[in-house]
């Protein structure tokens, strides 16, 4: 965040988990310390016309306590989009904090709840940061697609160039360098897509290793990597605007660059375009049955 | 219709589903109400409540109802490793 608003403030305050009691406690030492205001979920479910106002006019924070992300869902249900968001669960795995199982906070909560108030605030890393400083690889921004059409639904698959797991996940490789996105069928399977876990510029990833995560309105996916190699860039555009990915998946909602280190071994587990689409038709025609 | 198939390996030479550590399931049912694949199933009135029913029906790759899991109560196998016995299989199927 670059603002000089300080966050509302959307916290798991689940008091049935103690990583749902430190996202309480993040919650009020930040509450404490810049002055922001705390949403509270449960009368948030029954009267929502305060805090969402607020939450137009102070940039949202989303604090989850565990893998279920109650409060993500409820931000999603509510239409908000948050300015930046944490799963306590996570950051505890990250920092080495091993968190017991007491509701009331013990020494190792409330080291992580000073921890992850710490970090949460100091602001986030420039949105321009999106790659490691090598030269940028053009890629087309535009592609000829065929269609697949079920009753009012329509699905694109570029004509060509591209490949595919069958994960439904697309590649698309120039030199040694491949950008990496999800296909139309799956970003219409998961309806609106309100965030993104992007990886790090640098990271490695195998092939069918996770490359970042997606927040839908129904679900929480990994990406699934088609191909082994090292995160060259990832899409900044997509933190301020996730809903790229649903607008075009293959163009403005590509999700990372990877510098590839074996194509060809790669491909044996990958499907050109030809060999994807009787793969989708038959999930489109599955999906549509249910 | 579960697949059969995962790129031309038949589904059930290829060992991928989640593992459930019962020492850590709550019975939220959680995983349960997102997986559309009918993974598993709910025994009411026994224990364990809940069980993985038909792992074929899990898709290769995925451990999105993992994310669901507030407890971190579900596994799957190592990803790298069925990488390579996927390949291994393919390559017995295309014999000699």
């Amino acid at each position: 965040m670059n603002s000089t608003k300080p966050y509302a403030m959307l916290p798991c305050n689940g008091l049935d988990k103690a990583a749902g009691c430190v996202a309480r406690e993040v919650a009020i030492e930040l509450a404490e310390r810049t002055g922001g205001e705390i949403l509270c979920p449960v009368f948030y479910r029954v009267a929502d016309a305060r805090y969402n106002r607020l939450a137009q006019e102070q940039p949202l924070l989303v604090i989850d306590g565990c893998a279920t992300r109650c409060a993500s869902k409820l931000a999603a249900e509510k239409g908000l989009k948050p300015a930046r968001k944490l799963t306590v669960t996570e950051e505890a795995k990250k920092i080495g904090i091993e968190l017991g199982g007491s509701l009331r906070l013990d020494e190792s909560g409330r080291r992580l709840a000073e921890n992850l108030a710490a970090v949460l605030l100091q602001p986030e890393s420039a949105p321009g940061a999106s790659s490691n400083g090598t030269v940028p690889t053009a890629f087309p921004e535009h592609f000829e697609y065929d269609v697949y059409q079920k009753d009012k639904f329509i699905f694109r698959l570029p004509k060509s160039g591209f490949y595919f797991n069958e994960n439904d996940f697309w590649v698309l490789v120039n030199g040694s360098v491949a950008r990496v996105g999800m296909t139309d069928y799956l970003q219409q399977s998961l309806s609106d897509i309100v965030g993104l876990n992007l990886p790090a510029v640098g990271a490695k990833v195998e092939q069918f290793g996770e490359l970042g995560t997606i927040e839908a309105s129904k679900a929480v996916l990994d990406v699934i990597s088609p191909v082994t190699g090292t995160v060259r860039a990832v899409n900044q555009a997509l933190s301020a605007s996730p809903e790229l990915i649903n607008q075009n998946p293959y163009e403005q909602g590509w999700i990372a660059e990877i510098e590839l280190i074996d194509f060809e071994k790669d491909r044996e587990l990958l499907l050109d375009c030809a060999g994807y689409w009787p793969i989708l038709k038959r999930k489109v025609d599955e999906f549509q049955a249910k | 219709m579960s697949e059969t198939t995962f790129m031309g390996v038949p589904r059930s030479r290829i060992d991928w589903s989640p593992r459930i550590d019962y020492a850590k399931c709550n019975d939220c049912m959680e995983c349960v109400k997102f997986c559309p694949h009918q993974v598993y199933e709910v025994r009411e009135g026994t224990t364990p409540k809940l069980i993985v029913k038909s792992p074929e029906n899990c898709v290769v790759f995925c451990r999105a109802c993992a994310k669901t899991c507030g407890v971190d109560a579900l596994s799957f196998p190592d990803k790298s490793q069925t990488t390579v016995r996927i390949k291994e299989i393919r390559k017995e199927l295309e014999g000699p």
